[in-house]
């Protein structure tokens, strides 16, 4: 096996399917990603993802596989709005959302152990089955990364705003409940595209590390989108072919999202090595 | 004055959960006019500006902002917040700082086209930051700050601008330059309502003056309102009677300088 793997190994329809997933993933929790670190809500994020969970059992102990994802989604749409309103009303501090998170994620434990073989379910619902992704799985990824990357790109600039200077944004009659109702709803259906896929557990990491890669290396606004949504194309990729490698040469089988989310950290460790050597650098330069 | 205030409160309660209460409020802004508030922490100051943009509202008695509703309002009002909570880490630049300013007119689903790009221009202009449109806001001085939020207020020309304790920390030249501004709108008949400790800053630039302290003190001309007796009223023993001039000596529990201070003078 040569250089070749870096391609061919997407000639297999199973793999192609998984690179179109991460691809897709990449873009919709890039964008969104980047209001989620410029908002401080990676809290939040990991509350919603903690609420899809017990979505994901249910849904699943209702119709099987099939159920999945509308549990996951009414879960989701529960858990935005109420983790909005809670933020509205001054109660959306870390022990709320610590309280509801674990909780919610208790309930899903519960049903999920009196399932039949409950352990390689809890598994599949946590880290999620990349390599095995069907073409209707895929067809809903795309509805719903879609519908979330629509609904950030035409509240953009009141996004930002309310980003920027909540205040501001607030007497200008643009940071209300409806524009942070919108983020957080966003939030919740990258969480429901990529629970299948990555797992419920792994997404996060692909709505914060990307966002946090594009702060490193940029601090103008517009740059941040597509330095967030390469980094996470490229992590995937770099993922499934590492994790395909490591499946047909040795005899191994890592789990694939897991492997994307390892390689995104990594390269989220290189680039920040990078940025402080850079800053370093221009200190000594100045001395 | 011929037209209606451009403020009106007719012995207004201001009151909401988590916002300090205010009562006792009578009180006509007229256009060109500028007043200031003044008052100890806690005093309310916050509580009126957030009324005037709709956020808190008047449990009794009466509000008008150019003469309807606050919210019916929010087109014609420039609100300049403090900067100090802003992260300057923010990835934006001033220039799209002051452009955010425009977003109420620009509107949803749309985005900003050449008539916002000169507005921002044309008020980057009148606070004499032009040279610096494209430089990270959070990299410019806390003064420069400062301006970038009044240029933002002003994007949209208001009728009514609010500012809430614009002077916090600013050097000398920072200060003029907004004091000019300030004395330039007022011309053209903006009103202007501004928060501050600064009696200095108040006797400079304003026509009245309303001192809060939970309810209204007193309002009226300046000189006849910064009084040793009325400030007593407002901030207890705080306020002295320096080289003839009424100050006070720990208007902010010590976080902020205060310039009448004979110690601080000059910086």
């Amino acid at each position: 096996m040569g250089i070749e793997v870096l391609w061919e190994a997407f000639q297999l329809p199973f793999m192609a399917r998984s690179l179109a997933t991460v691809l897709l993933l990449a873009v919709a929790s890039g964008v969104i990603g980047v209001f989620v670190n410029l908002r401080g809500l990676e809290f939040v994020s990991d509350g919603l993802v903690h609420a899809v969970f017990p979505g994901l059992v249910i849904g699943f102990a209702v119709a099987s596989t099939g159920g999945l994802i509308w549990g996951a989604f009414a879960a989701a749409l529960i858990g935005a709005v109420l983790l909005t309103v809670a933020e509205r009303r001054g109660l959306g501090s870390d022990a709320t959302i610590a309280v509801v998170l674990t909780s919610m994620f208790g309930i899903g434990i519960v049903i999920v152990s009196r399932q039949q073989g409950y352990v390689a379910q809890l598994e599949q619902l946590l880290f999620g089955r990349l390599l095995t992704v069907t073409d209707a799985q895929l067809a809903q990824i795309a509805v719903l990364s879609a519908i979330a990357v629509l609904l950030i790109a035409a509240t953009g600039k009141e996004q930002l705003f309310r980003a920027f200077d909540r205040h501001g944004a607030r007497a200008a009659g643009r940071g209300g409940f409806g524009v942070e109702l919108v983020l957080n709803v966003a939030v919740a259906l990258v969480v429901v595209a990529g629970a299948q896929a990555i797992g419920s557990l792994l997404v996060l990491a692909l709505l914060i590390v990307p966002a946090a890669i594009g702060r490193l290396v940029t601090r103008r606004f517009a740059v941040l989108f597509p330095i967030a949504v390469l980094s996470a194309a490229l992590a995937g990729w770099a993922g499934l072919v590492i994790g395909f490698t490591a499946s047909v040469g040795a005899g191994l089988t890592p789990s694939p999202g897991a492997t994307v989310v390892l390689v995104l950290v990594a390269l989220y460790v290189v680039v920040l090595l990078g940025s402080l050597a850079a800053t370093r650098m221009r200190r000594a330069a100045v001395r | 004055m011929p037209s209606a205030p451009v403020l009106s409160f007719a012995d207004a309660t201001l009151a909401y959960p988590g916002a300090i209460g205010l009562s006792g409020l009578t009180l006509d802004i007229e256009a060109g006019q500028a007043v200031a508030l003044v008052g100890p922490n806690g005093a309310g100051k916050s509580t009126l500006l957030k009324a005037v943009l709709g956020q808190v509202p008047a449990t009794s008695g009466r509000l008008a902002v150019l003469g309807g509703t606050p919210a019916a309002a929010l087109d014609r009002i420039g609100y300049m917040p403090q900067t100090d909570e802003l992260d300057p880490e923010f990835p934006v630049t001033l220039r799209q700082v002051v452009m955010m300013g425009r977003y109420r007119s620009v509107g949803w689903l749309r985005w900003p086209g050449r008539a916002d790009r000169e507005a921002v221009d044309a008020a980057l202009t009148r606070v004499g930051l032009t040279d610096l449109a494209g430089t990270r806001f959070g990299r410019l001085s806390g003064g420069q700050r400062q301006r970038g939020m009044l240029a933002r207020a002003l994007v949209s020309d208001p009728r009514l601008l609010l500012l809430d304790e614009p002077f916090n920390g600013l050097d000398q030249v920072n200060r003029d330059a907004l004091l000019g501004t300030i004395a330039e709108l007022t011309a053209s008949g903006v009103a202007v309502v501004v928060s501050t400790h600064d009696l200095e800053l108040v006797r400079a630039v304003c026509d009245r003056v309303v001192l809060l302290n939970g309810r209204m003190v007193a309002e009226g001309p300046v000189d006849a309102t910064l009084t040793l007796p009325l400030l007593e009223q407002a901030f207890g023993s705080t306020a002295a009677t320096v080289d003839g001039a009424t100050v006070l000596s720990h208007p902010d529990h010590g976080h902020h300088p205060e310039h009448g201070h004979p110690a601080e003078r000059g910086h």
